[in-house]
């Protein structure tokens, strides 16, 4: 198609050349591989709380060598080096400790401010311009702890934004993006960690073992949920969680006594006490999947259609 | 016994293998059949280029085009893959791309072709998994010249009424510019003289001359277009026929008119009869390309003349509500989605897009007047299959290369958000924008193919 250079009407397009040099498109960014994992498969050396129960441990047995020692040369200034050690470990302990305790708190205030900056769709939907919604979300992201799963859908989605994007454009695309992958994601991993916690309970040799395991389990359900939202938490949490976890303890020893009666009342056989555990086994998938529900539905947008996002 | 063996096994493996194809043709295929419906220059090649490429890059290298397309989900992507539609032409990507690379447009398109493009999608529902492994969604394009859809309309009139139009449309703006040579061999002419084969070919000749001019001036409503294309189906130089004036046409008894009425419904039955059905199939959704450029290269009276058009065009389609009973009882199919689409966006700055798509609702404001309330979804959108410019120093402004090799600053005035708010004695010259060097890049980012798939496609 031709410019009508020599059209008798007013051109309303003033041309002027430009010294620039034109920029290169670049391609669009590549899908990445969703190899994402919870932090826990990466994470080399020891954590934290085992440095504590380590010490804690080294305590032990420094103080028990201590008094051993004691016993046998009751004369406690002749034994400095041992005492040293004791008062370098015991000061390890009681630091870690410290440390511990700070960094729970930290976590906690850390889920309350994520809660609070949540975006929320029904009000997006009513700003007006997209520039706002970017601003939002991205105050949001800001959140996002380096590395979670959420995170990288964000870069995702970023990449996706094009300046020509409506609000209702925008918000379909952090729908796609990262909304519903983020949800798939920790509805994978509490599958995972169901299934894990139903093991655990099959194989656990008494009651208080499998409380235990119960517990730990839960508390690694809640951390691996919370890094898939971009969310660190500490071991604490945020207590609406641990009103859950208590609950989830409770409802557990209860079905324990449940089964206890029914095996009773049947025989002390093998296939009852197969029967028992199986059943107990089901209970703790039940109940860990019941604690990653609650969690996922504290973490997701409460206003959230979840129809949305079955696009398909 | 061979031979008998053979002749009781044959039919039954046939039926097999048909049946196995039913049985994917009913489970495994979700068909959606477009019409693209484009005058000439609309930018139908470079679209259907376009669209190809992305998602082959999209598919087959998992770039993240089209982003806000929801119904083809890049994770669930299997393979995509081409395939011939019925025994038409192959539609030439590689040679477009060829031309793109060396800094060439894809040439107007002079032939039919079509492709059938396949996007395979895992299946995500776990049970679902195991009994539909998969669901092909099967898009069908066909690339004519734009210059036939121009002749549609000719279908429902006879040789009188076409004459009578054709001859009133040419005394109005802005054809009356383009058709004084035509009327002055038509004034000089002595239809006295028998229709020889000679004296009828002068007149096509006068004519086409005409079409050809009126053409190069942005003018859509062109018939027969056919006649501008010399590879067309029908044989102008054997049976040609030009509208005649009303002192002429309206003489039953006249040989001109008979001979032309006669030539006319040739034309209608051996070519547009067979052009509709071949390559204008019915089908459930329809892509309305406009280039609005060329009205806005004008003048205000070529965008009228547009509208008018479109308007005709909406005429030539049946549309109508997709409910399984119309279509699987009671066998009618109407075209029930609609998207109106301005092509080459990327021309206009951002700062007035937003006018530029209210242009666009209001030269499409006669088609869309034509669908019944409720049944047809109807939607308008702004694409660019390549972006060929770059932002400029503000909103209103954009940069591009120049087919001299020069890079360019376009400012914009405030374009006008209705056909009655541009005045008649300003125009908005077309950028003549050269093919950049990284016309792939630029095809990936095109903007707006997502939106309007995403329209089409969704249930």
């Amino acid at each position: 198609m031709k410019t009508t250079d020599d059209s008798p009407y007013r051109a309303k397009i003033q041309q002027t050349e430009i010294k620039t040099q034109r920029p290169d498109h670049a391609m669009p960014v590549k899908q990445e591989q969703d190899d994402w994992q919870p932090a826990h498969a990466q994470q080399t050396g020891l954590s934290a709380k085992w440095w504590v129960l380590l010490s804690g441990a080294a305590c032990f047995v420094g103080f028990s060598v201590f008094e051993a020692i004691a016993f046998i040369d009751t004369h406690f200034a002749t034994a400095p080096v041992s005492t040293s050690i004791l008062a370098v470990l015991l000061s390890a302990f009681v630091g870690s400790l410290c440390w511990l305790t700070g960094s729970e708190y930290r976590g906690y205030r850390r889920v309350n401010t994520f809660l609070e900056k949540r975006p929320v769709k029904a009000e997006l939907v009513g700003l007006s311009q997209p520039e706002q919604v970017i601003k939002q979300l991205d105050n949001y992201a800001a959140y996002f702890s380096a590395g979670s799963y959420a995170e990288r859908c964000y870069r995702r989605f970023k990449s996706m934004r094009q300046a020509d994007h409506s609000v209702d454009d925008l918000l379909n695309l952090y729908q796609q993006y990262v909304v519903v992958p983020v949800r798939k994601k920790a509805n994978e991993v509490i599958k995972k960690e169901a299934m894990a916690s139903g093991s655990m309970a099959f194989i656990s040799p008494n009651h208080l073992i499998q409380t235990l395991l119960l517990l730990w389990i839960s508390v690694r359900t809640i951390k691996r949920v919370s890094q898939v939202y971009g969310l660190r938490p500490a071991t604490t949490g945020n207590w609406k969680l641990m009103k859950i976890l208590a609950q989830n303890l409770a409802a557990q020893s209860l079905f324990d006594l449940a089964t206890d009666e029914m095996t009773n009342q049947l025989s002390g056989s093998l296939a009852a006490k197969l029967v028992e555990n199986s059943a107990e086994a089901v209970a703790a998938s039940a109940l860990n999947v019941r604690l990653g529900k609650a969690l996922v539905k504290l973490l997701d947008d409460p206003s959230e259609d979840k129809k949305l996002g079955d696009y398909r | 016994m061979r031979k008998l063996i053979d002749a009781i096994l044959t039919p039954a493996k046939q039926a097999r293998t048909l049946g196995a194809n039913q049985w994917q043709r009913w489970f495994l295929q979700s068909e959606h059949r477009f019409t693209i419906t484009g005058l000439s220059r609309s930018g139908k090649s470079m679209l259907f280029t376009s669209l190809m490429t992305v998602l082959k890059y999209r598919s087959e290298e998992q770039y993240q085009c089209l982003p806000l397309l929801r119904y083809l989900p890049m994770e669930l992507v299997d393979q995509m893959w081409l395939e011939p539609l019925n025994d038409l032409p192959m539609f030439p990507v590689e040679q477009h791309i060829e031309d793109l690379a060396a800094g060439q447009w894809p040439p107007a398109t002079e032939s039919v072709a079509g492709f059938k493009l396949i996007v395979r999608l895992r299946q995500a529902h776990q049970l679902k998994r195991y009994l539909l492994p998969y669901t092909d969604v099967v898009f069908e394009f066909i690339d004519y010249p734009g210059e036939w859809l121009s002749d549609l309309p000719m279908l429902g009139k006879t040789y009188t009424q076409w004459s009578d139009s054709a001859w009133a449309q040419q005394m109005n703006a802005p054809q009356q510019r383009y058709a004084k040579s035509w009327h002055d061999c038509v004034n000089a002419f002595d239809f006295e003289q028998p229709p020889t084969p000679g004296n009828v070919q002068q007149l096509v000749n006068a004519y086409r001359r005409y079409l050809q001019e009126a053409k190069s001036k942005g003018i859509s409503m062109l018939q027969p277009g056919s006649f501008l294309i010399p590879g067309s189906g029908f044989d102008f130089t054997q049976q040609g026929f030009t509208p005649l004036p009303s002192r002429i046409s309206s003489d039953v008894a006249s040989p001109w008119t008979q001979c032309f009425t006669q030539h006319f419904e040739a034309f209608k039955h051996q070519w547009l009869e067979k052009l509709k059905k071949d390559t204008f199939r019915q089908t459930d959704k329809q892509i309305i390309l406009v280039d609005l450029f060329e009205g806005l290269n004008h003048s205000r009276s070529h965008l009228y003349q547009l509208r008018e058009t479109l308007s005709h065009l909406a005429d030539t389609f049946v549309y109508g509500n997709e409910n399984w009973f119309k279509r699987h009882v009671l066998q009618q199919q109407g075209i029930a989605k609609v998207a109106f689409v301005a092509t080459k966006a990327d021309l206009v700055p951002v700062g007035q897009r937003d006018a530029l798509l209210s242009l666009l609702k209001d030269v499409t404001r006669g088609a869309t007047a034509r669908f019944k309330d409720g049944e047809v979804q109807f939607e308008h959108f702004l694409v660019s299959a390549i972006q060929a410019t770059d932002e400029g120093s503000h909103d209103n402004a954009l940069r591009y290369m120049n087919d001299e090799g020069r890079y360019m600053e376009a400012e914009f005035e405030a374009l006008p958000p209705d056909l009655k708010s541009m005045p008649e004695d300003e125009h908005y010259p077309v950028l003549p924008a050269a093919v950049p060097p990284d016309y792939l890049a630029r095809m990936l980012n095109g903007k707006g193919l997502d939106r309007l798939l995403q329209f089409l496609l969704e249930k």
